[in-house]
C-alpha cells in the first residue's frame, strides 16, 4: 500500500529557483515551440470567443439563412427573458443544494479514510470509483434506481417505513424532488475527487501537531475544531470555487435526466442555450445568452485566481 | 473531404484488422467513421423518429429491403419523436453531417428550412426508380415543393381517426345493420352515441389522448371552416368557432364521457381494458390494437372522425422523406438512398396495413388489394378530409404551438380551466411566439 | 507509508487499530473502521445494483419484480444483445480514438509550448502567456454555439478530427507543464548542448525523462476529461456511427426502450473502461487531484 504523503513533484519550485529568461537572449527559437499551440489556441478559443460576441449583434440562425445586424436587439430580449433568469435561478439552486454535502462529505470520509489506512486502497476505490464513469452511466444507473416503481431507493425507504408503499416518491418526475434527486447523483458522482483533495491536505499534517495538542490534553472533538479543520480551510476555498465554476457549466446531468422538466423546473443556463440556439434554431440569441453566462464564470474565475495566485507568490 | 465513411478501401480495412492503432486508422478512412468503412456495401443511413408501433412495420420492411438489396448496408436510427428529433436533424444537416434520408411530417418541412438544410430532389431520379408525379395525390405532391424545388417524397397520409369498439356498441345498439358504427350528424347526435356506449362500459364514452389536445381542436375547428392565419406580427382566428370547439372538451369531460386525463398509452389502454367504447386517436395505433386483439380478443374497428359540423373532417399530416444537406453526395450513396425510398414506397402496402397509414402513392392505394383491405377500406376518406396544421413556422407535428396548446387544452380535459380561459391563454401564447424572431426565413 | 508491511500477530487482529504514534482507544479504530466500510458499501452499491441487474433475464429485472441482489438465474442475455446491436462496441472505438486523438494532441502541444515558454526568450513572450493564462478562466461550455458554427464551417462536423480538435486546446496544462519544467535545473542541458544537441533532442532526451510523472498525470486527466465529455460529442457527432460511448449511451439509449438487464448491461460495460484505467493508474490519479490542491 502507498499512502501519499510524499510531496508532489510541482512543490520543488520552492527550492530551485527558476531560471532567469532575461539572461538569454531574444530569438525566434521559442516561438516555432510555442507557435503550434498557440495557433490551436488562437483558432479554438480566442476565434469562437469573439465569434460569439459577433454574432450576439446578429439574428443568425442555425438554418444556415444570410444573417443581419440586429444591434442590441438580442441582449435587450435576454436581460427581460424571464425563462433565462428562471434558468439562471435553477444554475444558483443546484448549486446552493450540491456545495454543502460536498465538502462537508468530503471530509468527513478524508477523515474516515486518513484514519483507516489499512482499507486505504479499498475505501479509496470506492470512493472515487464513480469520478471516472461516464455521466451517461452514472444517469443511466441512477435513474433505474430512482424508478417511483420497483426502483431501489423506494423501495429501501418502504422496508424502513420511511415511505408509504402506496404513494412512491416520484424522484425525477416531481418539480419539489427533481432537483433534489440531481444533486444527490452528483454527489454521489463527484464527491471523490473533493475527497482525495482533502485526504491529501490531511496527509501533510505532521502527526508531531496532535501528539503535542495531546499532550495539552485536547481530546479527537477538540483537535477536529481546533488543528485539523483550520488547517483544511484552503482546500475548503478551492473546493469551493471548483465547485461554483462547475455548477455555472452544469448541464449533462440535467439533460439526461429530467431534460430540465418537470414544468422546466431542472433547465439550467446552459440547457436554455442550447434550447434557444439549436433548438429554437436562434444563434444570434443564444450567444448573447452565452455571453451573460459566461461574464459570470468569468467573475468567479477571477476570484479564485485572485485568492490562489496571492498563495503562490 | 468526403464527410461519408470512404467506400471499403481495401487499405483501410487491412489497417483495423492487422490491429493497427486506432490513430493510424483515422489518417487511412478519412474522417469518417472507422467502423462505417468496413462492411463493404454501399451504406445508406436513414434516420427516423417513429417509435410507436409504426416503428416496428418499418424494421420488418427494412429487412426484407436488406434481404433483396444485399449490396445496401441500411443503418435506421430511431430517434425521440418531437422535438429531440427535429433538432438532430437540423442541428446534423446544418453541418452537412445528418442522415442520407429522414423521415419528418410533411408539416415541418417549412420548419426545417430546406432551402438551406435539405438538398433538393430531381424528378428524374425518382423516375429512373419508376415513381413518376402521377403516382401521387396531387395536392399531397404540391406541397412537397418549396420555392419550386421538389424536397420531399411522400410516404403516407395519417390522421386522427374513430376506433370502435364493436361488442359494447352493439349492446348499446349504435351499429348499423352492417356491423359498422351508425353514421351521425352533429355533436348532440354523437354525444347521445357516447352516452348509450357509457351506459355499457360504466366508466367513459370515448378515450382520448387529453395532452394531444391540439389534434382534436384542430379537427373541430376545421370541421366549422376556422381558419387560422398569420400575418406580420400579427394573426387571425374565428373566436366563436375555437370556442365552440373548446366547449366540446369541457362538455364531454363534465360529462364523463371521456377520462380528465389520459396520456398515450392510459388513452390506449382504456380502449384495450373496455373503459371505453371509442378511443379518437392516430390511425397508427392499429397495429397495437390488432396485437390486443390477437392477445387477449378485442373486436374493433375504424372509422372517421365523426360529423360535428357538416362534415368529417379531421387532423393529420404526411409522413415524408427529405434529404438533408450533404456536402457532397458519393454518387452511389445517393443512388442507393433514392433506390431505398422507391422500394418503401412500392412496398408501402405493408406500411398500410401494418401502420394503418394511407400509403402515398397511389398504385399501392388504387389496388384492388388493398381496396379490400379492412379496416383501413371503412377509413379511407381521410385522404380526402385530412387538414394540416395552419401555415406558420412554429406550427406542424411537436411543433411549439402544437406542444403550448397542447398543455392548455390538458387543462381543459382536467376541467381545471373554462373554455374562456383557454382560449385568452392560447392567444396569448400564440402572439408570444409571433413576437419571436422567425429564424427561418 | 509502512504501516502495511508491519504484521499483524492473529492476537492483534481485534485491536485493527492502525500504528499511529498517539494512542487511541481501540473502541474508536473500530467505530471509525466499520463506519468506513460501511459507507464504502454503501457508495457501491449503486454500481453493485447495475451489475446485478445486468445478469438477470429481462424478465426477472423488469420492474415489479421483487428486488433481490442475487439473480435467481444468471443471464448474459442482456450482454448478448447488445453486442448482436453491435453499436456498443462502436461507440466504445470512438471514444478510444477521440480520446486518444486528444490525449497526443495536448501532450504534444503543451509540452512544447511549456518548454517554449520555460526556456526561451521570444518578440511578444510575455504578451503571448499573458493571453494563455487568461484561458485558463473562459468556460468552453459557454462556447459552444459559435464552436458549433466554426466546425461547421471548417466541413469537420461529425467527423473525428471535428470531435477531437476542440478539445485539445488546454492552457491549465501549459501552466502546470511550464511550472514543472521551470523546476529541472539547467545543468544536465548545459552538458547535451555541449554535446551538439539540438532542442527538440534536449527536450526529448534530457526534460521529458524528467517529467515521467507529470506526463502521465497531464495524460491520464486529459484521457478521462475527454472520454467523458458529454455536451461537445453530443452537438457534433450527430450520427450515432460517429458517436462517442457517453453520448451514444444518452441519445441513443431510448432505443433500448424497458429493456433495464440490457440497459444496464450497457451501464457496466460503459463504466468498465475508465474503471480499469483507474485500478492501474490509481497512484498517479490520486497523486494527479492532490497535485491540484497543493500546488
Amino acid at each position: 500500500m502507498t499512502v501519499q504523503t510524499e510531496t508532489p513533484e510541482q512543490a520543488s519550485p520552492a527550492t530551485s529557483r527558476p531560471p532567469n529568461p532575461t539572461a538569454k537572449k531574444k530569438s525566434w527559437t521559442g516561438l516555432w515551440f510555442v507557435l503550434p499551440f498557440a495557433a490551436f489556441y488562437a483558432l479554438f478559443l480566442v476565434w469562437p470567443t469573439f465569434l460569439g460576441l459577433y454574432y450576439s449583434f446578429t439574428d443568425k440562425s442555425l438554418t444556415g439563412r444570410p444573417a443581419s445586424w440586429v444591434g442590441l436587439d438580442n441582449w435587450r430580449e435576454a436581460f427581460g427573458d424571464e425563462r433565462a433568469w428562471a434558468a439562471l435561478w435553477n444554475t444558483a439552486e443546484f448549486t446552493i443544494y450540491s456545495t454543502p454535502p460536498l465538502v462537508v462529505l468530503a471530509i468527513v470520509l478524508a477523515l474516515l479514510v486518513n484514519r483507516a489506512r489499512r482499507m486505504g486502497w479499498f475505501l479509496r476505490m470506492a470512493f472515487f470509483a464513480p469520478f471516472v464513469v461516464p455521466v451517461s452511466v452514472v444517469t443511466m444507473i441512477w435513474i433505474w434506481v430512482y424508478q417511483p416503481d420497483g426502483g431501489l431507493l423506494n423501495h429501501y425507504l418502504q422496508l424502513l417505513g420511511i415511505q408509504d408503499a402506496t404513494q412512491p416518491v416520484l424522484w425525477l418526475q416531481n418539480e419539489d424532488t427533481a432537483m433534489w434527486s440531481v444533486v444527490m447523483t452528483t454527489v454521489w458522482w463527484t464527491v471523490g475527487f473533493n475527497f482525495l483533495l482533502y485526504l491529501a491536505a490531511l496527509q501533510t499534517i505532521s502527526p508531531d501537531v496532535y501528539e503535542a495538542s495531546s499532550i495539552d490534553g485536547a481530546n479527537w472533538w477538540q483537535q477536529l475544531w481546533g488543528i485539523t479543520l483550520p488547517l483544511l480551510k484552503r482546500t475548503t476555498a478551492l473546493v469551493i470555487v471548483l465547485q461554483l465554476i462547475a455548477s455555472l457549466r452544469i448541464f449533462d446531468q440535467m439533460y439526461l435526466m429530467t431534460g430540465g422538466g418537470p414544468n422546466r423546473a431542472t433547465e439550467v443556463a446552459i440547457h436554455y442555450i442550447y434550447i434557444a440556439g439549436f433548438e429554437g434554431y436562434r444563434i444570434g440569441y443564444a450567444s448573447a445568452l452565452s455571453y451573460v453566462l459566461f461574464v459570470l464564470i468569468l467573475i468567479v474565475s477571477i476570484v479564485q485566481f485572485r485568492l490562489f495566485s496571492r498563495k503562490e507568490a | 473531404m468526403p464527410n461519408h465513411p470512404s467506400p471499403p478501401g481495401s487499405l483501410s480495412r487491412r489497417a483495423v484488422l492487422t490491429g493497427t492503432a486506432a490513430a493510424a486508422g483515422i489518417g487511412l478512412t478519412g474522417c469518417g467513421s472507422i467502423t462505417g468503412g468496413l462492411s463493404g456495401k454501399t451504406q445508406i443511413k436513414q434516420w427516423n423518429l417513429l417509435a410507436g408501433s409504426d416503428g416496428a412495420v418499418m424494421t420488418a420492411m427494412h429487412e426484407e429491403f436488406g434481404k433483396e438489396y444485399p449490396d445496401y448496408d441500411l443503418q435506421a436510427t430511431t430517434f425521440t419523436w418531437g422535438t429531440p428529433f427535429y433538432t438532430r436533424l437540423v442541428m446534423g444537416a446544418s453541418g452537412g453531417n445528418a442522415g442520407d434520408i429522414a423521415t419528418i411530417h410533411l408539416s415541418r418541412l417549412k420548419s426545417i428550412s430546406p432551402g438551406t438544410l435539405m438538398d433538393p430532389i430531381t424528378v428524374d431520379e425518382l423516375e429512373a426508380q419508376g415513381i413518376r408525379e402521377s403516382d401521387f395525390n396531387a395536392a399531397t405532391w404540391d406541397r412537397c415543393f418549396v420555392d419550386g424545388e421538389l424536397y420531399a417524397i411522400p410516404i403516407d397520409t395519417h390522421a386522427l381517426v374513430n376506433y370502435y369498439n364493436r361488442t359494447v356498441c352493439e349492446q348499446a345498439g349504435v351499429l348499423g345493420p352492417d356491423g359498422t358504427l351508425l353514421e351521425t350528424q352533429g355533436v348532440e347526435d354523437y354525444f347521445d352515441v357516447l352516452r348509450a356506449v357509457k351506459d355499457v362500459t360504466g366508466e367513459y364514452g370515448t378515450s382520448l389522448d387529453t395532452l394531444g389536445g391540439w389534434r382534436q381542436f384542430w379537427a373541430w375547428y376545421r370541421q366549422d371552416d376556422g381558419e387560422m392565419t398569420f400575418g406580420d406580427g400579427d394573426f387571425e382566428m374565428d373566436d366563436d368557432k375555437a370556442l365552440q370547439a373548446i366547449e366540446i372538451m369541457y362538455r364531454m369531460s363534465e360529462e364523463g364521457l371521456c377520462p380528465q386525463f389520459a396520456d398515450g398509452g392510459q388513452c390506449a389502454a382504456n380502449f384495450e381494458n373496455g373503459a371505453a367504447a371509442f378511443v379518437q386517436v392516430g390511425n397508427w395505433e392499429i397495429n397495437r390494437f390488432k396485437a390486443f386483439n390477437e392477445a387477449q380478443g378485442l373486436d374493433f374497428s375504424m372509422t372517421e372522425m365523426p360529423d360535428f359540423f357538416g362534415n368529417r373532417r379531421t387532423q393529420g399530416d404526411c409522413h415524408s422523406y427529405v434529404l438533408p444537406r450533404h456536402n457532397n453526395w458519393d454518387p452511389e450513396v445517393r443512388e442507393a438512398t433514392i433506390t431505398y425510398a422507391a422500394w418503401m414506397l412500392k412496398h408501402s402496402f405493408e406500411w398500410g396495413e401494418g401502420g394503418g397509414h394511407t400509403p402515398a402513392y397511389l398504385p399501392v392505394t388504387e389496388s384492388a388489394e388493398y381496396q379490400a383491405l379492412q379496416p383501413n377500406a371503412e377509413y379511407s376518406g381521410v385522404v380526402e378530409n385530412v387538414q394540416f396544421d395552419p401555415d406558420v413556422w412554429f406550427s406542424g407535428a411537436g411543433a411549439r404551438l402544437y406542444d403550448e396548446t397542447s398543455s392548455i387544452f390538458n387543462q381543459v380535459y382536467g376541467l381545471a380551466m373554462t373554455p374562456d380561459e383557454a382560449l385568452d391563454l392560447i392567444k396569448e401564447r400564440i402572439q408570444t411566439l409571433l413576437a419571436l424572431p422567425n429564424p427561418v426565413e | 507509508m509502512t504501516a502495511v508491511q508491519e504484521k499483524t500477530t492473529p492476537e492483534a487482529r481485534p485491536q485493527a487499530a492502525p500504528k499511529r504514534r498517539f494512542k487511541k482507544p481501540t473502541v474508536g479504530a473500530v467505530i471509525v473502521y466499520v463506519s468506513a466500510a460501511a459507507l464504502a458499501l454503501m457508495w457501491l452499491v449503486p454500481l453493485l445494483w447495475a451489475l446485478s441487474t445486468s445478469l438477470k433475464t429481462e424478465t426477472e429485472a423488469s420492474l415489479g419484480q421483487d428486488i433481490h441482489w442475487l439473480p435467481e438465474n444468471w443471464s448474459l442475455e442482456g450482454y448478448r444483445t447488445l453486442f448482436e446491436r453491435g453499436d456498443h462496441l462502436t461507440w466504445m472505438l470512438n471514444s478510444t480514438i477521440v480520446s486518444t486523438i486528444v490525449t497526443v494532441l495536448t501532450l504534444v502541444l503543451c509540452v512544447t509550448a511549456a518548454y517554449g515558454f520555460s526556456r526561451f526568450d521570444f518578440p511578444a513572450k510575455n504578451v503571448i502567456f499573458a493571453a494563455i493564462i487568461a484561458g485558463l478562466m473562459v468556460p468552453s461550455q459557454a462556447l459552444i454555439i459559435p464552436l458549433f458554427d466554426l466546425v461547421n464551417d471548417l466541413k469537420l462536423a461529425g467527423t473525428y478530427w471535428g470531435l477531437a480538435l476542440p478539445q485539445v486546446v488546454a492552457p491549465v496544462m501549459v501552466f502546470i507543464l511550464k511550472r514543472f519544467f521551470d523546476a529541472i535545473p539547467r545543468d544536465y542541458e548545459e552538458a547535451a548542448k555541449l554535446d551538439g544537441a539540438g532542442h527538440l533532442r534536449i527536450l526529448w532526451n534530457v526534460i521529458l525523462p524528467l517529467s515521467g510523472p507529470i506526463m502521465a498525470a497531464v495524460g491520464i486527466f486529459t484521457f478521462i476529461g475527454s472520454w467523458n465529455n458529454f455536451l461537445w460529442p453530443l452537438l457534433v457527432a450527430t450520427d450515432p456511427s460517429m458517436m462517442t460511448l457517453p453520448v451514444g449511451l444518452g441519445v441513443v439509449a431510448g432505443g433500448y426502450g424497458l429493456f433495464y438487464a440490457q440497459n444496464m448491461a450497457a451501464a457496466i460495460l460503459g463504466a468498465l473502461p475508465l474503471l480499469i484505467v483507474f485500478m492501474i493508474f490509481q497512484k498517479q490519479i490520486v497523486r494527479g487531484v492532490a497535485g491540484v490542491g497543493l500546488k
